[in-house]
């Protein structure tokens, strides 16, 4: 849809005057100064030029609280209420206002980059709501696990959202495909802290699912995208597991979180439909693995001790003590 | 239940402490530096379409494609200290195009029809030319093509219409396509203090 | 819950999944071929435009042309943007909808056992059927075990009759009758107790006696498959309950009970089956099933369960 705008030659050419001239106005530029208040006259007053307008602090106030309402709900939900139903619905909820609403831009996994060069260059400054978009999550991690990536990171909330029949991917693969992560992660880093000319942003560059939030894109990253979503339909939460760099760093700082998701041992036999159950293999030996743990409370469902109440518990055993 | 804090415990309170004091440290240290954040600017004296001596090429456009909002972040905004309120303004007519019954242009130039054009005072019917229009920029219709900012400037205009980064509407990606998209590195992160300073293009 | 057999709700969700899935890949493809389309049409349209301007040069009359394509190209830009929003939005919705039929087919294939209290609730009305054989046996006759839906509720008592004749009428004769009429029909119904009593010296408060007090004596018709879960020391420590537990669950064997409603399963606890190295054991019928956890128990027990008409 070009549209040219060739005046001057234009110009030019129609004071030649061509015979079909009289169809077309005889441009040329009307004033040489704009004209005054005093010009305009009757009581003109310029208006004020449409300049751009802070940034709305509303919104970004709004995009503070909601992260940390969402981090603390699902750190509720995943440790305290194990309601498998809720952390859905919030992943929904998540991924609608942070994805698909804030274009999924508001987001800590890049910002790992910004962190980076703010810290090594002193002109390099990141806003407020950057730094508490960082942090929070990270001090969360020290807290709860990694309650950011079980229900309020819009990335893992859209892969959680598709997974549909998850494979127990090899334990020793799993693991080897979790270290791409710190790989990713010491790369992002190192092109962070290069000097301002040759500085790239691979994260946001190779990001996989803003495509799908701002729903347009360069044709590599939509295509990036949907094969991490089509995998994600087998593979649980493939991005979160093997790729994000800033799982790595919260994976790192869960290792020492105060609260995390436990099993229960059993006295006599731990049945492992737990361990079945869980999409992302952060059940080993029939405990929880804080570093992999996401928090998304599938194992609290597939739990037979879970879903008996404690007076249907009895009646097994008023049963057994009888029979 | 009496508890007991166990060695383990202990090491973990330890180590939890120490990593919320390292956070918030770096926090602190970045929260200082805070409030001057960069943000993408568009420089007038680098575009192409705003750029004086540009002339007789087509407008760039790039900014209303590349931007990954659906309608750009980049803008026109008109400058009103610097607009002539013209009868017939190149950058709201299409001076190319047949003149209608009224003596004006029949088309218009913006393709999306964001320029609102709105006569000053009273109009005497029988010389309309000799009157003064007010031109403003719906900002919600304007998706920053660029084609006015072009059709404005010097010699055929004033060059008060300009291409601004909005950035209350920049969502501040680390990787601004438009920047990348730019052929004349002409969207650049500045420090929001000299951000919001009003350009212009030197008295000619 | 909807009212819907299995399969018909598999039907549904593979229809659902299946359409959705199309439109998925429909949308990607018109999406793809646009993209291609547009971007292959674009420098066809720029030069087009090119020549116009270059012809405007020398011929002001093509200035009306230029117009007419700059209109022309406008529009189609703008109508490839409205489709694209439309092939998008469809795109989502599409993606949604199979995203949630496909989930709902995964559950319907593996649904879960319901939970204690659910199964409980299935099972209306509750059982009657007393476990203590105190008092007289006769009494039970009329409330005893209804079996209409095998068919069994007239028994052919003849075997009692030869028993009786075999094993004499005194009091000692009363456990060989017993066994002998568990062996025949697997469980001790009723009618036989009370021929037995009609016919020999033995005191039904004997029979009562002797019935409850050997596990191996049952009251009520068994299952078409008997599961002994071992419960010796070996198959406790390694979780025998928790087998127990999950395989009634699975059944949904109501507390009290030992049978499913279907009468297919008979869950009981035995003593030592004699092969703790492999426990913790169950026995389905004659078959022994070792190694187990509460999934694989619950397994074999579908193993052996007739394909459910669906």
């Amino acid at each position: 849809m070009k549209r040219s705008a060739l005046l001057a030659p234009m110009l030019v050419l129609l004071t030649l005057a061509t015979p079909t001239e009289s169809l077309y106005a005889q441009y040329e530029r009307p004033v040489d100064v704009a004209p005054t208040e005093e010009d305009i006259g009757s009581g003109y007053v310029t208006p004020a030029v449409q300049r751009p307008l802070p940034r709305s602090t509303l919104l970004n106030i709004t995009d503070i609280v909601l992260l940390l309402g969402a981090m603390g709900i699902s750190a509720w939900l995943g440790l305290v209420r194990r309601s498998r139903t809720g952390i859905v619905v919030l992943a929904i909820a998540c991924a609608v206002y942070f994805g698909f609403y804030r274009k999924g831009c508001v987001c800590p996994i890049g910002a790992i980059q910004n962190v980076a060069v703010a810290l090594t260059d002193p002109s390099y400054a990141v806003s407020y709501v950057v730094i508490a978009f960082f942090f929070a999550p990270l001090v969360l991690a020290l807290l709860f696990g990694r309650v950011f990536c079980g229900g309020a990171c819009p990335f893992g909330a859209i892969q959680e959202l598709v997974v549909l029949r998850p494979v127990q991917v090899p334990r020793r693969l799993d693991k080897a495909l979790g270290l791409l992560k710190y790989v990713y992660l010491a790369l992002a880093i190192w092109f962070a802290v290069l000097p301002a000319v040759e500085r790239d942003f691979i994260i946001c560059r190779f990001d996989p699912f803003v495509g799908f939030f701002r729903r347009t894109g360069p044709a590599y990253m939509l295509i990036i995208g949907g094969a991490f979503l089509v995998l994600g339909m087998f593979v649980g939460r493939p991005y979160c597991r093997y790729l994000c760099p800033y799982g790595g760093l919260l994976a790192q700082l869960a290792r020492f979180s105060w609260k995390g998701v436990t099993i229960t041992p059993d006295k006599e036999l731990d049945c492992g439909l737990c361990a079945e159950s869980c999409p992302y293999g952060a059940i080993e030996k029939m405990r929880a693995v804080r570093t992999s743990c996401l928090s998304c409370a599938r194992c609290y469902t597939a739990c037979p001790r879970e879903r008996a109440p404690a007076r249907g518990d009895a009646s097994v055993e008023s049963h057994e003590a009888t029979g | 239940m009496n508890h007991e804090t166990t060695r383990r415990e202990l090491l973990g309170h330890a180590v939890r402490g120490a990593g919320l004091l390292g956070l918030g440290g770096v926090a602190v240290y970045l929260t200082a530096k805070a409030g001057d954040e960069g943000v993408w600017v568009l420089d007038i004296s680098k575009c192409v379409n705003s750029r004086l001596g540009a002339t007789g090429i087509e407008a760039c456009e790039l900014c209303a494609t590349s931007c990954v909002r659906p309608l750009s972040a980049v803008r026109a905004i008109n400058d009103f200290e610097k607009c002539g309120r013209c009868y017939i303004c190149p950058a709201y007519f299409d001076v190319m195009s047949e003149v209608d019954e009224n003596g004006l242009p029949s088309a218009k130039l913006c393709p999306r029809d964001a320029i609102k054009r709105e006569p000053i005072g009273w109009v005497d019917p029988d010389d309309p030319a000799n009157n003064f229009y007010e031109y403003t920029i719906d900002e919600a219709l304007c998706n920053g093509c660029g084609i006015c900012v072009l059709a404005c400037k010097d010699p055929s205009g004033l060059g008060s219409i300009l291409l601004e980064v909005r950035y209350d509407l920049c969502l501040d990606c680390n990787r601004c396509s438009n920047a990348a998209a730019c052929p004349d590195d002409a969207i650049d992160r500045k420090p929001l203090s000299r951000a919001g300073a009003p350009q212009r293009h030197p008295a000619s | 819950m909807i009212a819907m057999t299995g399969s018909t709700q598999r039907n549904v969700g593979l229809a659902i999944a299946g359409g959705a899935a199309i439109v998925v890949l429909a949308c990607i493809a018109v999406l793809a071929a646009d993209m291609i389309a547009a971007r292959r049409q674009a420098s066809l349209d720029d030069q087009r435009l090119e020549d116009l301007v270059e012809l405007v040069k020398t011929d002001a009359a093509a200035a009306a042309e230029l117009d007419a394509e700059h209109q022309r190209q406008t529009d189609k830009s703008v109508q490839r943007e409205l489709r694209k929003t439309r092939v998008t939005w469809t795109l989502i919705l599409a993606a949604v909808l199979f995203l949630a039929s496909a989930k709902w087919l995964v559950s319907l294939r593996a649904q879960r056992p319901p939970t204690l209290n659910t199964s409980v609730a299935l099972r209306a009305p509750p059982p009657t059927r007393p476990r203590k054989a105190g008092g007289d046996v006769r009494s039970h006759s009329a409330g005893g075990p209804r079996v209409s839906e095998l068919g069994e509720q007239e028994i052919d008592l003849s075997f009692v009759d030869a028993i009786v004749a075999k094993e004499g009428c005194d009091g000692e004769a009363a456990v060989p009758i017993l066994q002998a009429i568990q062996a025949h029909y697997g469980y001790l119904p009723d009618e036989a107790l009370q021929r037995v009593c009609e016919l020999t010296e033995i005191e039904p408060s004997q029979i009562a006696g002797v019935s409850a007090f050997y596990a191996r004596f049952r009251r009520s018709p068994v299952g078409e498959h008997v599961v002994k879960v071992c419960h010796g020391t070996a198959c406790h420590v390694t979780g025998a309950r928790q087998i127990t537990e999950e395989i009634r669950r699975h059944l949904r064997i109501a507390p009290e009970e030992d049978t499913d409603p279907e009468r297919l399963f008979t869950v009981d606890r035995v003593a030592c089956l004699g092969c703790c190295s492999l426990a913790p054991v169950m026995m389905i019928d004659e078959e022994t099933v070792g190694r187990l956890t509460p999934g694989s128990a619950c397994a074999a027990l579908d193993v052996v369960r007739p394909e459910q008409p669906a």
